[in-house]
Order: structure tokens, then C-alpha cells, then sequence
């Protein structure tokens, strides 16, 4: 186990190294002079563009740069973005928010995709399947950015129900649209998910063999079928954690909330390598993380895992 | 005399426990109704064994599952009674049906493999049993008929708190207890005695009373021995009780292996823990649905035995499903022969077995494997040659003037490196034999014992370690490219899952075509007549050409199976526990076949199997193999009527019904 362990974390270097490198050469490579870009319409000064150049290391190497990104790095300093503020001040204002309102929607898509699923799994082929089966379909085809919108003209432009977009310093009920939104797709997942384990658990022989020892229905329901249908429903909650914190970004848009996808939307349209590559290494270290969690989560649901 | 015999004479007017009158139970599939049973009526009385038998989809578990409320999927009751100690289970609501199971009828299922939740430790899933039941755990609740078959006397000296469990905290001091007071006592051997209790005072199994007369047994007076049980023998709680109903089960050091998950369990030590739940809380009646058939046969006969001795003690009835007439026979009383959903015959075991009525039940007796085994000895002892019966061999061998051997193997062996160990396991460890043309060899051996690994070393599948296999004299390590093509051609497999061995995006043309394909053999027209022929040969029609597996029957899948093996003209067939997976008529037919096809084309079988009885009716010579050794080989006839090994002689007890006297003419 302690092994496990250790070669999971010594695992996450190369994948870090990997991906920063990745999104920086990428960065590096977007067509555009982002210093000529700061003079917006007024002429470009040589003499101050080389100097912001070399102050924000833009006039060495690509490798060069990026090693001093890494260097830094190590000591948690990650420069300042091109405005002048430190990076990591911008980074600790938009994940705070991001993260609000990837937990809302994460117990959003948790409590109402289980629910809907063990609907759905236990009255298999009766309408409220059927219903339940219809819409989470509907919201797995329909984009985000669709459902996003038509939630916000009804229930914030038309009906007037919950606020429209969300301001600097967002609340809950603020974030409550856009928390459901983001959730949306993802639940219907869960719903699925779900259902299908549990239409097929209820029919294994252990659920019989239960019935047989006399059990009542309700006890057969909760420690046979729902234990067994919710392991690989808890391991695909846990693998979405990433996916919310990635995913926020058309949902920020939408809403305009100040967090980690708007930003980071922000900083690729300004060709802001240092600020793009910081908030990925901060997301990819999240994905890392959740992803070694929702493994040794796993272990510890089915007894049959065991990490060596 | 078994008390459950007793029973019957002594309660001659005793009501049935269970009495299921004209029955019927439909599917509804697509809007068709289904049939699975009409009409079947049986008895089961107290404490006896009744035995279900016939083959799969002859609605024999179907009728076992209407008395539990458990029929799947769309299965109805359309019709008919079932009534257990009187009272009607027809139209019995959810709740009177979860009050009814496990505390009155018990089940021990089919596969234990699938029967135990995975996620739930063996103990809580028999803690489950007990709690279902309210079973109060610290003293015993035998059924009202036990106590009724230990006697009156004793009925009266039993209070209620002789019932009481030993607990894992009483038992050191009580064993230090007996100890002393078998020493006061002046017992001879105080040691042996000792030994003796050790192993029956099963902590959570076994009670004050028990304790009492075991020690009065062994010499101590009647007021000694009870006041030290009193003192000694307190109640144990829920953990304890649950090693008690595991060990009782006959799984050894219970109290840990309770605290395990199934995946750690073996299929016979699933079954005991499932035999454990199925009795945990004292049912009158248990239906074990082909309780063993999942398992070896040495397994299966240990397991059979310790539920019986336990049923028996318990005075629990049994409905005994099977497909085995000799597994029946052998076990139960009374059988009940099921067919396409109806009861054809029923009566006392031997009478069923010695004068079958119904041509199915006819049947049944000549395809029981364990009985045709029976039935050639028999032969044998009526003067005829055993060898007459196996004159095409001879015939075959003669016009033949290749070597003799087909397929040597020498000094095989194969190791494997387990996970998290240092040292190799060896699988299979210097295994010589051969095979000759035109004849049958056996390698016999229970799961485990490597015989499957020496097949796919033979197959050219797996590599040996060391050792060689020839084929027609030469290495076959050393094909490769052509010649492995070529001795593909030659040796062909059939395996033991005809579910699994066939592709089912493959129609049964393409399954069979296909081989002939790969080698380049013909053109499409004479491909289509080659699998024609095969399909004749196979008996089965061709309108199967464009079926798919999914729309045949395990055996008509076996058929098409060994049509594939057979197309390519083959030296040997290597089959691979090929029939251990059918129903015994099917079994029958296809070990004919297998038989014919020897004796029209000369082919050698290389036959892997754990069922002995099988091997009576196929091979000409029998490998026995266990821990991946050879053990012994020799004639099949030899093998069967002077075993030499220990391991032989076991694998040979444990066929069912091997010793039945059989009234065949």
C-alpha cells in the first residue's frame, strides 16, 4: 500500500512536467506579438516593448523561459501577470470562486443524479423510468452553453427568478444557477449510471440469496443493491472534481463569474504564458490529485481491489 | 436406519411438511406465455430428502423457486397449491413471504461463485441470516421436530437454558474444567478424551446440554457434569454464533475466515458459508438447488456428506435439485423426475432407479454417467470382454502403419510466479504419457491439479518450462510459421465452455467455414458442401447454417464446437473438460458422438475431465494427475478396478452413486 502510494506520487512529477511544458509550448506558439498587443492602436515604442520583454523574459529562448517558469515555480513565485499584478494574487481571487461553485454543482449532480437513478433503476420500464430516462438523455445532448442560456433568459431575464449573472463577489444564490447548469451534464451521467447498475445488480444470485435468508425488501434494497450499484458512481464523482474545475469555463462565461475559467480565458486571449501555464498546473495538480483519491476510494468500497 | 427413516415409519399420519398440488408456473416473454410447469405435485415430510431431478429447463428449479416466492423475472404461479405445514403460500404477501424465508424454508443456491456479495465480509452476510430471523443468537432454536425425534425424556430434561451457546470467553476455562474434573473422575485417557471434546465444542455451535452429556459420556457423574457446564457454558454473542453456524458448515478455523471477503474463499468453502446461511436460522425445510454441481467431485462428496449429517442432526427436510439420477439416488429418499414442466415419475429412490417407468426416466438411467460407469462393469461381469466394446480401437490401429504414438509428452513441467512470492509454483511438474493412435487418453485431476495447463502446453498455447511434446516424432518447440499452421491443422481443441468457445457475431456457417478458410482449403462452394457434411456428421440439421450461437442450446453448441474442430480433417481432438459443462443426457450424446467419430475416421482424443465417470465411458487409458504430479497411469479398466493411489481410490468414491446396486437387465 505504502508503496502504491509512493509510486502514484512520484508518478505525478513527470505528468506535471509534462503538461506545463505542454501548455506553455502551446502558448509559445500562438500566432500574435502580446507586447505589441498591450500598445492597442497607439504605435509601438521599441525602446519600452524591449524592456517588458526582458522584464517578463519574452525576449529569451522558449526552453529558457520555461525553465525559469519552473525555477520560480518551485519557490511559489509565478511573476506578474502583464497589468502588474502578482499571478498569484489573480490565481487566489478567481479559485476561490471556481471552487464554490464546483462544489455546488458537484453536490447538485451527486444528490439528484443518485436519486434520479435509483428511480429510475428500481421502477425499471414504468413511466417514471421513462421520464427520468427522456430528460437525462435530452441533458446529455444538449451543450452547455444551450442549456446555460436558456436557463438564464427564463429564469433570470424573463421570469426575473434568480440573478441573471453574477457579480464580483458572488453568493449562493448567485451561484445557484450556474452551479446547476454546470452540473447538469454530469448528472444525467450519474443518472444512467446508476440506473443501469442497479437494473443489473438486482438480478445477480447475492440479491436472490438475500431474499431467501428472509430479509425484508428494504433491507435487500439498501445492502445488496445500493452498496453495490454506488461504487463505480462514487469513483465517477470523485474523476468529475477535475472535470468541474476544467468545465466552469463556458459556464463562467456565460454568467460572468470571475473565476478560474474566465481568467484563463482572459490570459489566453492576451498570450499570458505565465498566468496560462500557472492556473493549468494548478488544475492538472487538482485532476492528480482527485484521480490517486478516487483510486484508493476505490479500494476501500470493493474489497476485491487491493493495490501492491 | 437414518432418523429421517425413523421419522417416516413413527409418523406414519404425519401431515407433509410441504405439499405442492398440481402447480403451474408461466413466463411471459414478447407476449407468449411459457409453460415452465404444469401440473407438478410432490411431498416433502419432515426430515426427509426429496430429490428433484431432470434436465435444465425442465422447470425442476422453477418449482423450487415457487416455494420460495422467488421465481425470476416474469415467472407467475398461474395455478395449483403450495402448502407448507398447512398453511397456503399461493398469493402470500411480500411481508408473510420475508417472514417465511430462512426462518422456515432455507436455500443453499446453485453457484457459489455468484451467491455471496462481494463487498460484504462472509460473516455479516451470515450475520444477515440471524438477524432477518430475529434469531436470538446466544441460545440454539431447533425446529419442534428435533426435539420431538430426541425423545420425550430427553425433551423434558431440556430447559431453555440448555440451550445456550459456549462463548469464545467460557471456553478456556471450561476446557481447564473438564480437564479436572475428567481427572477426578479417573478417566483412563484424559488426553484422548480431551482431544475428542476439543473438536466438538465448537465455540457458538455447540450447547450447555451438549456439553453436559459429552462429559457425562466420557465418565464424568450426571450432577458434576452439569453444574460445570452451568458455570462454564453462559451464552455467546453474535460473532461467536456466526463461527459456530461456519464451523458447523465444516469451515475450518471459522472465526477468522468470518471475518473475510468471498473473493478469498474457494468454491467449496463459498458453499459451506452459503450452507451456513442457509441454515442459520433453524429452517424446516432446505432447498439446495444443485447445491454441488459447481464443484469437484471430491468436493462435492465431502460437502454432501456434512450437509447431510447436519440436516440430520437438525432435523431439517431437503429438496434436493439435481440433474445427476445418481447424485439423487444416492442422497435422497424419494425423487420426483421432472420433464418440459411436468412430473413424470416419483417414488422411493431405488424403486424409481431399478423399475423406471416413464421412457425419460429410462433414459435418464442409461445417460447417468455415474451409473453407466456402473453399467459396463457390469457388462464386464456378465462375461463379456471390456474390450469388445472397444474393438474399433484395435480395427483402427491396424490399418494404420505410422508410429503407434500420436502425441508424446516427456518430463513436462511449467512453472508460474505468483504475485508477492519469491519462489516459482509449479503447475505442472514432470508429466510423461502418450497417446496413442486412434485411441482415447483421460487426464484426470481435480481443478488446480494442472491438467488444463497440460493441455495447452500439448496445443502448443503455452510454453513448457522444460520438457518436450512430439507430435508424430517431432518437437513441436521448434514449429513455427508453416508447420505450426500445419499441426494447428492437425491437433484441434474443444473446450469446456460452448457458450464462451464459439463467437457470437459468427454465424454457425462462418464458426464452422472458418478453419477451413484460414488453411486455404477449397472454394466457397466446396467450403459450403465440407460444412454440410460436418453438420451431418454433428447430427444436426443444416438449416442451423445461418443461425447464431445464441439461439442454441448449450449441447447443440458443443456439437457445432466439435464440427469446427472436425473440419480440418484432424489427427487428435484435445478436449478440454469438453462435456463437464452439459446436462447428462446431452452429455451422453455427445460422448457418443465423440465415440462414433472415433471409430469412422481413427482420431485420437487427448480427454481432460474431473468427472471419473465420464472417463469410464470414453477412455481407453486414465493419467491421474493432482498438485501438477502424475499420480498414476493406466488402463481405464485397471484404473477403475485397482486403483493404486490413495487420490485414485477418493476420486473414485466420490462418483455419485458408484456404489448403488443397479436392477438392470
Amino acid at each position: 500500500m505504502g508503496k502504491y502510494l509512493l509510486r502514484r506520487i512520484l508518478q505525478m512529477i513527470p505528468v506535471v512536467l509534462g503538461t506545463t511544458l505542454l501548455i506553455y509550448a502551446l502558448v509559445f506558439a500562438l500566432p500574435g506579438d502580446p507586447v505589441a498587443a498591450m500598445f492597442g492602436d497607439k504605435p509601438v515604442n521599441q525602446a519600452v516593448a524591449a524592456q517588458i520583454r526582458s522584464e517578463y523574459n519574452l525576449d529569451k529562448p522558449f526552453i529558457v523561459q520555461y525553465v525559469l517558469f519552473l525555477k520560480n515555480a518551485l519557490t511559489l513565485n509565478f511573476g506578474n501577470t502583464f497589468a502588474g499584478q502578482p499571478v498569484i494574487s489573480v490565481i487566489g481571487r478567481a479559485f476561490p470562486v471556481t471552487i464554490k461553485l464546483a462544489l455546488m454543482a458537484f453536490v447538485f449532480e451527486g444528490i439528484f443524479g443518485v436519486i434520479f437513478g435509483i428511480i429510475g433503476g428500481l421502477t425499471k420500464g414504468k413511466w417514471s423510468d421513462n421520464i427520468i430516462l427522456v430528460l437525462s438523455l435530452l441533458l446529455i445532448s444538449v451543450p452547455t452553453f444551450v442549456t446555460g442560456f436558456i436557463l438564464q433568459y427564463l429564469f433570470g431575464v424573463k421570469w426575473k427568478l434568480l440573478p441573471a449573472t453574477a457579480g464580483a463577489n458572488p453568493g449562493f444564490i448567485d451561484l445557484l444557477m450556474p452551479a446547476i447548469v454546470l452540473g447538469s451534464v454530469s448528472m444525467a451521467s450519474i443518472i444512467r449510471l446508476t440506473r443501469t447498475e442497479i437494473t443489473s445488480n438486482i438480478s445477480e444470485d447475492y440479491v436472490r440469496t438475500a431474499r431467501a435468508k428472509g430479509m425484508s425488501n428494504r433491507s435487500v434494497i439498501m445492502r445488496h443493491v445500493l452498496r453495490n450499484s454506488l461504487i463505480p458512481v462514487v469513483t465517477y464523482l470523485g474523476a468529475d472534481i477535475g472535470g468541474l474545475m476544467g468545465g466552469a469555463m463556458i459556464t463562467e462565461r456565460i454568467f460572468n463569474i470571475q473565476g478560474v475559467g474566465n481568467t484563463l480565458y482572459q490570459a489566453i486571449l492576451r498570450g499570458e504564458g505565465t498566468l496560462v501555464v500557472s492556473i493549468v498546473t494548478i488544475l492538472v495538480l487538482i485532476f492528480v490529485i482527485t484521480s490517486l483519491l478516487v483510486d484508493l476510494l476505490y479500494a476501500v468500497l470493493d474489497p476485491r481491489i487491493r493495490y501492491a | 436406519m437414518t432418523e429421517a427413516d425413523k421419522n417416516m415409519t413413527t409418523n406414519q399420519e404425519q401431515q407433509p411438511l410441504l405439499d405442492v398440488r398440481d402447480l403451474q408456473v408461466d413466463f411471459t416473454a414478447d407476449g407468449r406465455t411459457v409453460h415452465a410447469v404444469r401440473d407438478a405435485s410432490f411431498n416433502v415430510y419432515p426430515g426427509q430428502w426429496v430429490a428433484i431431478v431432470g434436465e435444465s429447463g425442465s422447470g425442476k428449479s422453477t418449482s423450487a423457486m415457487a416455494v420460495l416466492g422467488l421465481l425470476p423475472g416474469t415467472g407467475k404461479v398461474t395455478g395449483g397449491s403450495i402448502r407448507l405445514k398447512g398453511r397456503e403460500l399461493v398469493g402470500l404477501d411480500r411481508r408473510d413471504y420475508e417472514a417465511l424465508r430462512g426462518s422456515q424454508v432455507g436455500l443453499v443456491p446453485q453457484d457459489p461463485m455468484s451467491n455471496l456479495n462481494p463487498v460484504w465480509r462472509i460473516g455479516s452476510q451470515v450475520k444477515e441470516a440471524l438477524t432477518a430471523n430475529h434469531m436470538d443468537v446466544s441460545r440454539e432454536k431447533r425446529s419442534r421436530l428435533a426435539k420431538a425425534l430426541a425423545g420425550d425424556e430427553e425433551v423434558k430434561v431440556k430447559k431453555s437454558d440448555d440451550e445456550l451457546f459456549i462463548s469464545s470467553k467460557d471456553l478456556p476455562g471450561l476446557l481447564e474444567a473438564a480437564r479436572k474434573a475428567l481427572n477426578d473422575a479417573g478417566v483412563a485417557d484424559v488426553d484422548k478424551a480431551m482431544e475428542a471434546m476439543k473438536a466438538e465444542w465448537d465455540v457458538g455451535s455447540e450447547t450447555r446440554w451438549g456439553v453436559a452429556k459429552s462429559l457425562i459420556d466420557a465418565g464424568v457423574d450426571d450432577d458434576t457434569a452439569w453444574t460445570l457446564a452451568k458455570e462454564h457454558v453462559t451464552g455467546s454473542d453474535m460473532n461467536d454464533r456466526i463461527a459456530g453456524l461456519l464451523s458447523e458448515a465444516g469451515l475450518p478455523e471459522a472465526a477468522t475466515r468470518a471475518r473475510q471477503y468471498p473473493h478469498e474463499f474457494s468454491g467449496g468453502m463459498r458453499q459451506r458459508a452459503l450452507i451456513a446461511i442457509g441454515l442459520a436460522s433453524r429452517p424446516d425445510l432446505l432447498i439446495a438447488d444443485e447445491p454441488t454441481s459447481a464443484l469437484d467431485v471430491t468436493v462435492q462428496k465431502r460437502i454432501l456428506d456434512h450437509l447431510r449429517s447436519l440436516t440430520e442432526s437438525l432435523g431439517t427436510a431437503v429438496l434436493f435439485i439435481t440433474h445427476d439420477l445418481g447424485l439423487a439416488a444416492e442422497r435422497a429418499q424419494h425423487i420426483v423426475v421432472m420433464y418440459r414442466g411436468q412430473v413424470v415419475e416419483s417414488g422411493p429412490s431405488l424403486e424409481v432407479l431399478q423399475h423406471p417407468q416413464h421412457p425419460y426416466t429410462k433414459r435418464l438411467v442409461q445417460a447417468a454417467p455415474s451409473l453407466a460407469s456402473q453399467r459396463i462393469i457390469s457388462a464386464k461381469q456378465r462375461g463379456q470382454d471390456a474390450e469388445g466394446l472397444l474393438e474399433h480401437h484395435v480395427k483402427g490401429e491396424s490399418t494404420l502403419e505410422r508410429s503407434e504414438h500420436v502425441i508424446t509428452v516427456e518430463h513436462l513441467t511449467r512453472e508460474f510466479r505468483l504475485p508477492r512470492r519469491k519462489e516459482m509454483f509449479k503447475a505442472v511438474d514432470d508429466v510423461s504419457f502418450s497417446v496413442k493412435r486412434g485411441t482415447t487418453l483421460a487426464i484426470v485431476g481435480e481443478s488446480g491439479s494442472g491438467k488444463s495447463t497440460v493441455a495447452n502446453m500439448v496445443l502448443h498455447l503455452l510454453k513448457p518450462t522444460s520438457g518436450k511434446v512430439t507430435y508424430e516424432g517431432q518437437d513441436i518447440a521448434g514449429f513455427g510459421g508453416r508447420q505450426l499452421l500445419e499441426f494447428r491443422r492437425h491437433v484441434q481443441p474443444v473446450f469446456q465452455n460452448p457458450y464462451g468457445s464459439l463467437d457470437p457475431m459468427y454465424s454457425i456457417y462462418r464458426s464452422i467455414e472458418e478453419p477451413l478458410r484460414i488453411h486455404k482449403i477449397g472454394n466457397a462452394k466446396s467450403r459450403q458442401k465440407r460444412v454440410k457434411e460436418l453438420l451431418d456428421m454433428v447430427e444436426m440439421p443444416e438449416s442451423v447454417m445461418g443461425r447464431y450461437p445464441n439461439e442454441l442450446s448449450g449441447g447443440q453448441r458443443q456439437r457445432i464446437a466439435i464440427a469446427r474442430a472436425m473440419a480440418l480433417n484432424p489427427d487428435v481432438i484435445i478436449c478440454d473438460e469438453a462435456v463437464s459443462a452439459l446436462d447428462v443426457l446431452v452429455q451422453d450424446q455427445v460422448l457418443r458422438l465423440l465415440n462414433d467419430l472415433q471409430a469412422e475416421q481413427g482420431l485420437s482424443y487427448l480427454f481432460i475431465t474431473h468427472d471419473l465417470a465420464v472417463v469410464r465411458q470414453i477412455a481407453d487409458e486414465v493419467v491421474v494427475m493432482q498438485h501438477g504430479r502424475l499420480v498414476e497411469h493406466a488402463t481405464t479398466d485397471e484404473v477403475f478396478d485397482h486403483p493404486q493411489r490413495q487420490y485414485t481410490k477418493d476420486l473414485l468414491d466420490a462418483i455419485p452413486g458408484g456404489k448403488l446396486r443397479l436392477g438392470l437387465d
